[in-house]
C-alpha cells in the first residue's frame, strides 16, 4: 500500500517499552492463577482441604459426564444462533443510525439502554415481564386468541428466550460497529457518488471491506463471550440451568461443579476443555480471516 | 532433551502455584476457644445471607452487643444467597474465612466433615446451649459433634388461603383428619369455581422439606444414618405421581406456569399473589405471605397418607445455624457473641422471629408480646405441632440435593421421565455425588 | 487509496427526486424505529413504573399504568442498607474511574506495538493475549484471591483496579489493534520521514484519530465495571466498601418477602450514571476520522 518505501528496521526495543505494562500483567497477574487452574485440572479439590493429585481422572471423567454433553450441546446451539443474529442487529442498526437523520442521539441511546442493565438481578424480573406466562408477549398472542405458556419455565422454548435476551443487548456490538463506522473517510463515499455507485455498491465496496476489521473484531469477541456465557442464564434460571437443564451453558455448568458441588478440581479441568474449543474456534477465525479482512498494511 | 526439561519446570512452576493453594488451605490453626475473652481490641467479621430487613436488624444486634463489649468490634458482611456461597467458599479456600458464619443445613455437613468449623464443644465456656430444645440442638451435630447450633426452627405447613376459599364459598379443611387426597378433592373445587383464575394448589416438588416430610409420612427417611441415600424408589415416584396428577387435573397450573412460579421469589408465588389456594412452606415464611398476599392465610397440618408414621412423620426443621470458622483467631470472643445473639433476650427482641422461632425457649417466650399476629400464629402451629426425631443432616456431598430435585420434578411435569424413571435417577445421582465427596 | 483523495472535492449531497416521497420514507422509518424501541425498552420502563409502586402491589398489577405515584421507595431504598445508597455509588465511582484510567492508557500501549510494531514473537504473544480472555473468572477466582489475600489487598479496591493498569483486559486491547490497523498507514510514515520517534507517533498520530475507539474502551469499561458483579463480591468484604452490584443484590432474598420497590427504586438510580455516561460518551464516538480534520 505505501507508496514510500523505506527500509523498516525491527523495533523490539520500543516494542517491549509499550508492551511493558502488559507483560508485567501477563507475569504478575494472569500466568500465577492460569498455571494454578492448570494444575488443579489434574487434582481433587474441595476447595477446603489441600488438592490431591488424581491424574488423568478429571479427563475420563468428561468423556462419560453425560450432563456435561448436554451442557456442550446447548452451549453450541446457543453460539451459533444468537452470535450471527446479534451481530446483525447490531450491523444493521448501526448502519441505520450512522448519520443523516434526526434523532439519532435519542435512538443510539434508547437501543443502548438495554445493554445497561447488564447482569442487573432485576434482569431475571423483567424477562419474565416479557416472556412469563402472564407477560407481555402472551398479551400480544392472546390478541389473537391464542394461548402461551411460560416460555423461560418451558424446557422446550426456555433457550430461545435467552437467545432473544442475547440480541436485546446487542448494543455493545452495535457501539463498536458505530465507532468503525465514523473512521471510514466520508471521502470515499462521495468519491463512489461522483462515480455514480449506488448504495448496495457502496456498502459492498467501502463499508464492508473497510469495517471488516471491527467485524472481525466483533465476530471474535462474541463468539468467546458467547462461549462463556453464564450471566444470563444463570440470573434468569436463578443459577439452575433449568428448567429441565435447558438453559445449562458450558460456564454454567463448571460454576456449580466448583462452588456449589466443591468440585474445583473437576471445574479447572473443564474450564481448559472450554479454553481449547474457544482457541480452537478462534483460530479457524484467523484462518479464515486471511480470505475477507482487509487491513491497510 | 530440551522437551523433556522444560515439560518439567513447567511441572514446577504448577508445582509451586498449588503449594500456594495447599499452604493457605492448611496454614495457621484458630486461637484458643476455651480462653478467657480478651481485653485488648478485638476485630470479628460475621457474615450472614438474606435481605435488607435482615441486614438491619442484624446490625442493631451487633451493635447491643459492641456496646457491652466496647473492645470489640464486628464487622457484618451481609450477602445475597448465591453470593453468599461463592465468596465463603473462596475464603475458606484462602484460609480468609469471617469468624462467625451463618450457615444452612444443607451446607453444614459439607464444611464441617471437612474442619473448616469449630467444634462449639470447646467453646462451652462461653457459648451456653443448656436453654435450646435437645431436639433442634441435635440438628447441629455432625459425627457427634455440635458443630452449629440453631437459630430458629421452622415446620413444614400447608399455607391455605382463606379469603379465597370463603369467596368460593368451600369450607377450610380439618387439618387434623385430612388426607393428600382430600386436598386433591378441594383443590379441584377451587380451580372448578374460579374458572382456571385461581388454582386449587400451588405444586411443590423444589425443596428438600417436601420430599422429607413424604419419606417419613410413608415410614421411611431420604437418607439412613450412614449418610446413603434411603428413600425407596416407590415412595418418591409416588411422590411425584402426585405432583403430575395435580398438573394434570388442573388442580396446580400447568407445568411451565409452576415452574416458573417455582424459579421466582417468594413474593412472586401463587400463594403471595392470590393466584393459588392451596401451597407448601415454611411455617416462618407466614408473616411475608401475608404482607405480600394482603389477603387472609392460614397455616394447616400438612395432608396425611393415612398411615401410622404419618403422626410423627413433622419434624423441626432448624432455620439456620450459627457457627464458626476453625480458623478463626478469636473463637472464644467468636462464641461470646454467638452466645448474645442466641441465649439474650436483648438479641431475641431485636431479631425477633427474623431467623426462625428463636430456638432458646427463654427467648421465644420473652419475645412473644412483641410479635405480629403472622408470627404469633407461626409460633403457634410450631407448638401445636407433634414433630418425630430430625432427620439426619443432609450428608456430605449432597448440598446440590434441590437442583437434582428440581431438575427431576420439571421432567417429570414435563413428562420427559415417569416418576419411577425419575425417581430411580434421582437417587442414582444424588448418591453419586455423595460418593464422591 | 491516493487518488481517491485527490478526487475528493466538496459534492453536494445528491438530493433524491421527490421530496415528498423522502418525507414519507422517513416517517415511516421514525415509526418503525419507534415502534422497535418502545419494545425494546418495554421491561426498562416496567422496571420505572414498579419502583414508582407501593411494594406489595408490585407483582399484582400488570402492565405499565399507574395508580398513583408512590415515591416512598427512592428515600427507603436510599437507606435500606448499612451504609446510604450514595456511599455504594462513590465506591463504584471510584473503582470505574481507576479501571477507565488503567484501560486507556495500558491497553492503548499494548495496541500500538501490536498493531504497529515489527518486534520478535508479536504473533506469538498476540495469541497469548486473546487466550488470557478465554478461561472462564470461575476458575480463576480462588488461586487469584488466594494471591491478593497474600498481598493484603482483599477488601481494597486494588484488586479490581491493578489488574486493568497492566493491561490484563485484552478485549480492549484488541479493539484497539483493528481500530489501529484500520488507520491509513501513510500516516505515520509520514510523521517517521519527519524525524518523529514512535512515543511522538502514538501520542501525536495514532491516539487522536482512534478518539472513537477510546470512547468505546471508556464507555465499555465504565458500563461493564459498573455491572460487574462477582469479582466485586468476591473481593469487597466489609459493606463499607460495598459498590452498587453488590449492594444492590442484598435487597433480595428469595424466601422472605423483598423490598422489590426499593430495589428497583435503587436499580432506577444505578442506571442513571451509566446512562449518562453514554449519553456524553456517545458524542465522542461519532466524531471519528470524518470529523477530526483528516481528509
Amino acid at each position: 500500500m505505501s507508496a514510500l518505501g523505506f527500509v523498516r528496521k525491527r523495533d523490539d526495543k520500543a516494542a517491549y517499552l509499550f508492551l511493558l505494562p502488559w507483560f508485567a500483567g501477563l507475569v504478575l497477574i494472569t500466568a500465577g492463577p492460569v498455571a494454578a487452574s492448570f494444575v488443579l485440572g489434574f487434582t481433587d479439590y474441595n476447595l477446603i482441604q489441600p488438592p490431591r493429585f488424581n491424574g488423568l481422572e478429571n479427563v475420563t471423567r468428561m468423556l462419560g459426564d453425560d450432563r456435561l454433553h448436554h451442557a456442550l450441546g446447548v452451549t453450541f446451539t446457543y453460539v451459533l444462533i444468537s452470535v450471527p443474529l446479534q451481530l446483525a442487529a447490531a450491523l444493521g442498526l448501526a448502519m441505520l443510525l450512522d448519520r443523516g437523520m434526526r434523532g439519532l442521539a435519542f435512538y443510539r441511546s434508547a437501543f443502548y439502554l438495554p445493554s445497561l442493565l447488564g447482569s442487573s438481578v432485576a434482569i431475571a424480573v423483567l424477562w419474565r415481564q416479557i416472556f412469563g406466562a402472564e407477560g407481555l408477549f402472551n398479551q400480544f398472542l392472546n390478541l389473537f386468541g391464542l394461548t402461551g405458556r411460560g416460555w423461560i419455565s418451558d424446557p422446550d422454548t426456555a433457550l430461545s428466550t435467552l437467545i432473544v435476551l442475547n440480541v436485546w443487548t446487542f448494543g455493545a456490538p452495535m457501539v463498536i460497529f458505530l465507532a468503525g463506522l465514523r473512521q471510514i473517510p466520508v471521502m470515499y463515499y462521495e468519491a463512489a457518488q461522483v462515480d455514480g455507485a449506488g448504495k448496495f455498491t457502496q456498502f459492498r465496496r467501502i463499508t464492508l471491506p473497510l469495517l471488516s476489521p471491527i467485524i472481525f473484531f466483533n465476530l471474535v469477541l462474541q463468539i468467546i463471550h458467547a462461549f462463556q456465557s453464564f450471566t444470563q442464564a444463570f440470573v434468569v434460571s436463578g443459577g439452575t440451568g433449568g428448567p429441565s437443564d435447558s438453559t445449562m451453558f458450558y460456564t454454567l455448568y463448571l460454576y456449580q461443579r466448583g462452588f456449589h458441588n466443591f468440585d474445583m478440581g473437576y471445574a479447572s479441568a473443564l474450564a481448559w476443555l472450554l479454553l481449547i474449543i474457544i482457541a480452537a474456534f478462534t483460530a479457524l477465525n484467523f484462518w479464515a480471516a486471511k480470505k475477507w479482512v482487509f487491513y491497510d498494511d | 532433551m530440551n522437551n523433556g526439561l522444560s515439560r518439567r519446570s513447567l511441572l514446577s512452576l504448577g508445582a509451586g502455584a498449588v503449594a500456594a493453594s495447599t499452604l493457605a488451605a492448611c496454614g495457621g490453626g484458630g486461637g484458643d476457644a476455651g480462653g478467657e475473652i480478651s481485653k485488648d481490641a478485638v476485630k470479628l467479621r460475621f457474615t450472614w445471607w438474606g435481605s435488607d430487613a435482615r441486614h438491619k436488624r442484624t446490625q442493631q444486634a451487633i451493635d447491643l452487643f459492641t456496646k457491652k463489649y466496647p473492645n470489640i468490634t464486628i464487622s457484618g458482611e451481609f450477602k445475597e444467597w448465591n453470593g453468599y456461597w461463592d465468596s465463603l467458599a473462596t475464603t475458606v479456600a484462602a484460609n480468609d474465612a469471617p469468624d462467625i458464619i451463618q450457615m444452612d443445613e444443607l451446607y453444614l455437613a459439607s464444611y464441617a466433615e471437612r474442619g473448616a468449623l469449630l467444634d462449639l464443644g470447646t467453646a462451652a465456656k462461653h457459648l451456653k446451649t443448656d436453654g435450646i430444645d435437645p431436639a433442634a440442638l441435635d440438628t447441629g451435630k455432625v459425627d457427634g459433634k455440635q458443630y452449629a447450633v440453631p437459630t430458629g426452627v421452622a415446620a413444614y405447613s400447608m399455607v391455605v388461603n382463606t379469603t379465597l376459599l370463603e369467596q368460593y364459598k368451600i369450607p377450610v379443611p380439618d387439618d387434623s383428619t385430612w388426607t393428600w387426597d382430600d386436598l386433591k378433592r378441594i383443590g379441584l373445587e377451587v380451580s372448578k369455581a374460579s374458572g382456571g383464575k385461581v388454582t386449587g394448589v400451588q405444586s411443590w416438588g423444589f425443596d428438600a422439606g417436601g420430599v422429607n416430610i413424604w419419606a417419613r409420612q410413608a415410614g421411611a427417611t431420604l437418607y439412613d444414618a450412614s449418610g446413603k441415600v434411603s428413600i425407596p424408589p416407590a415412595v418418591l415416584a409416588g411422590y411425584w405421581q402426585y405432583l403430575l396428577d395435580l398438573a394434570k387435573q388442573g388442580i396446580a397450573p400447568a407445568p411451565s406456569v409452576t415452574v416458573e412460579r417455582a424459579g421466582a421469589s417468594l413474593d412472586q408465588s401463587g400463594t403471595a399473589t392470590n393466584t393459588s389456594a392451596f401451597g407448601t412452606w415454611w411455617n416462618t415464611q407466614l408473616t411475608s405471605l401475608s404482607a405480600a398476599s394482603g389477603q387472609q392465610l392460614k397455616l394447616l397440618k400438612l395432608p396425611t397418607n393415612g398411615q401410622a408414621a404419618a403422626a410423627e412423620s413433622p419434624y423441626y426443621k432448624p432455620s439456620m445455624f450459627w457457627s464458626i470458622s476453625s480458623r478463626s483467631k478469636h473463637p472464644a470472643e467468636a462464641a461470646l457473641f454467638v452466645d448474645f445473639l442466641l441465649n439474650t433476650t436483648e438479641a431475641g427482641e431485636v431479631l425477633l422471629t427474623d431467623r426462625g422461632v428463636p430456638s432458646n425457649s427463654t427467648v421465644r417466650s420473652a419475645i412473644t408480646g412483641k410479635l405480629a399476629d403472622t408470627d404469633k400464629a407461626a409460633a403457634e402451629y410450631l407448638a401445636t405441632l407433634k414433630v418425630g426425631a430430625a432427620p439426619r443432616v443432609t450428608p456430605n456431598g449432597a448440598s446440590g440435593i434441590e437442583a437434582i430435585l428440581k431438575r427431576h420434578t420439571e421432567e417429570v411435569l414435563f413428562e420427559r421421565r415417569t416418576p419411577q424413571a425419575a425417581a430411580e435417577s434421582f437417587i442414582k445421582e444424588l448418591q453419586t455425588e455423595i460418593d464422591a465427596a | 487509496m491516493t487518488d481517491l483523495k485527490e478526487r475528493v472535492t466538496p459534492v453536494p449531497i445528491t438530493v433524491e427526486a421527490a421530496p415528498v416521497r423522502r418525507r414519507g420514507r422517513s416517517l415511516a422509518k421514525h415509526a418503525g424505529l419507534g415502534l422497535l424501541t418502545l419494545v425494546m425498552l418495554y421491561p426498562v420502563l416496567w422496571m420505572v413504573v414498579s419502583s414508582l409502586r407501593p411494594n406489595n402491589v408490585i407483582f399484582r398489577s400488570p402492565g405499565l399504568i399507574l395508580d398513583g405515584l408512590e415515591t416512598r421507595n427512592y428515600g427507603e431504598g436510599w437507606n435500606a442498607l448499612a451504609s446510604p445508597f450514595g456511599h455504594y455509588l462513590v465506591n463504584s465511582a471510584i473503582v470505574v474511574l481507576g479501571c477507565i484510567i488503567g484501560n486507556l492508557v495500558s491497553c492503548s500501549m499494548a495496541a500500538y506495538a501490536f498493531a504497529r510494531l515489527d518486534f520478535t514473537g508479536r504473533k506469538l504473544w498476540f495469541a497469548v493475549m486473546l487466550g488470557t480472555i478465554m478461561l472462564p473468572i470461575h476458575v480463576l477466582i480462588v488461586p487469584q484471591y488466594i494471591a491478593f489475600s497474600n498481598l493484603g489487598w482483599i477488601n481494597t479496591f486494588l484488586p479490581l483496579i491493578v489488574p486493568k493498569l497492566l493491561a490484563t483486559d485484552a478485549f480492549f486491547v484488541f479493539l484497539m489493534v483493528q481500530f489501529i490497523r484500520g488507520l491509513p498507514k501513510e500516516l505515520d510514515e509520514a510523521a517517521r520521514i519527519d524525524g518523529a520517534g514512535h512515543p511522538r507517533i502514538f501520542a501525536q498520530v495514532i491516539l487522536p484519530l482512534m478518539l472513537p475507539a477510546l470512547a468505546t474502551t471508556t464507555i465499555f469499561t465504565f458500563i461493564w465495571t459498573w455491572n460487574d458483579f462477582f469479582s466485586q463480591l468476591i473481593y469487597l468484604t466489609d459493606p463499607d466498601m460495598y459498590t452498587v452490584p453488590v449492594a444492590l443484590r442484598s435487597f433480595v432474598d428469595a424466601t422472605v418477602s423483598t423490598s422489590w420497590g426499593s430495589m428497583f427504586a435503587m436499580s432506577v438510580v444505578s442506571l442513571l450514571p451509566i446512562f449518562l455516561a453514554f449519553l456524553i460518551g456517545q458524542r465522542y464516538l461519532v466524531k471519528g476520522i470524518a470529523t477530526t480534520g483528516i481528509k
